[in-house]
């Protein structure tokens, strides 16, 4: 297209009687470089235009913020659903619990008596080892009532005296 | 409508009603949380109404909500320069792209002095291309005062165009 059909063109546009098409041609044509100097401030608007029309807004979480909206302001029915479904989830959570520690729980009681039985093989070692630590059980009880022995020994005379100062305070009253 | 529905008619649609909203707000904030606000409204208007133009219908929905919050604020904005985009254009020496990025401003400028009506009618007409029944339909006006305020917005900008040229600035 040559200058003098652009100006022309021009013309129409300017008094606001171009089609669609046509501004779409004018817009085409000063995306390119030919344009002579004298049209230049007219080429600058044109590439304002095309340069805004590619303007986009950067924020990568409008369209997920804006479907969570929407999410939340659906009607009663569906809201009511997705509590069920909440508390499915929770009420799953719970029973996985519940099952991992009764499991965890039976594997540990099968293991432990093995552990303790393997501990001797000679069943004559096992059984002096056992009266050793009976033994040795009865010694602390044997000693701990010496004590307590010591012990009773001090409450008798306690009592004793006890008994003696009430004999003392009936006396006078006789 | 359902979610789908509403993901590949109006979500698409949000570049387009932000460039609309910050026309008319001048502002990159306020005009993301209109877009964001219309696109609600649009959702919980979804059975009211069959439309036959969404994204006219969604432009409508952006321009009432902008001019509420300009008239909430109180304000009369012009464009800040400083929050535009940014320029991409690769292949340009440093020289060009300050030029053409100081160009872009200028133009900017004129088109943010012009009268509202004016402004509304060459940004849906010049940079978004749409139709004279769009933009009746958009900014609920009849056909005669769309193409007047087109003719004078227009003219206005030549005319500036015309003096920064003739004063060189």
């Amino acid at each position: 297209m040559d200058s003098k059909q652009i100006e022309q063109l021009l013309e129409k546009y300017w008094n606001a009687e171009t089609s669609l098409e046509e501004e779409q041609e004018l817009h085409r044509y000063f995306q390119t470089n030919g344009v002579p100097d004298t049209l230049q401030e007219t080429a600058e608007l044109f590439r304002y235009f095309t340069h805004e029309k590619n303007k986009t807004f950067t924020d990568s979480d409008f369209d997920k913020r804006v479907t969570k909206h929407i999410g939340q302001r659906q009607g009663g029915k569906v809201i009511r659903m997705t509590n069920w479904f909440q508390i499915a989830r929770v009420a799953a959570g719970v029973l996985v619990l519940v099952a991992a520690v009764y499991l965890i729980g039976q594997e540990v009681r099968k293991s432990s008596p093995i552990e303790i039985a393997d501990t001797e093989t000679d069943p004559q070692l096992a059984f002096e080892e056992t009266k050793k630590a009976l033994l040795m059980i009865s010694k602390s009880f044997n000693k701990a009532q010496q004590e307590v022995v010591k012990i009773n020994l001090l409450n008798e005379a306690q009592q004793k005296i006890e008994r003696k100062s009430a004999e003392g305070e009936n006396k006078p009253s006789i | 409508m359902n979610l789908e529905d509403f993901e590949n008619r109006v979500l698409p649609t949000k570049h387009k009603l932000y460039r609309f909203a910050f026309r008319l707000l001048g502002s990159s904030e306020e005009a993301k949380d209109v877009v964001q606000e219309t696109m609600l409204k649009v959702w919980n208007g979804r059975d009211l109404a069959e439309v036959q133009n969404m994204e006219a219908w969604c432009m409508r929905i952006t321009k009432n909500l902008s001019l509420d919050k300009l008239r909430s604020i109180q304000r009369r904005t012009t464009h800040s320069i400083e929050s535009t985009a940014e320029f991409h254009h690769e292949g340009l020496t440093p020289h060009e792209k300050t030029e053409l990025h100081e160009s872009m401003k200028r133009i900017d400028q004129l088109m943010a002095a012009l009268p509202d009506k004016q402004r509304q009618v060459m940004h849906l007409r010049d940079v978004e291309g749409h139709s004279y029944n769009e933009i009746c339909e958009i900014l609920e006006l009849d056909m005669n005062q769309v193409k007047v305020n087109l003719f004078r917005a227009r003219n206005a900008v030549r005319e500036k165009l015309t003096k920064l040229n003739a004063y060189g600035l």
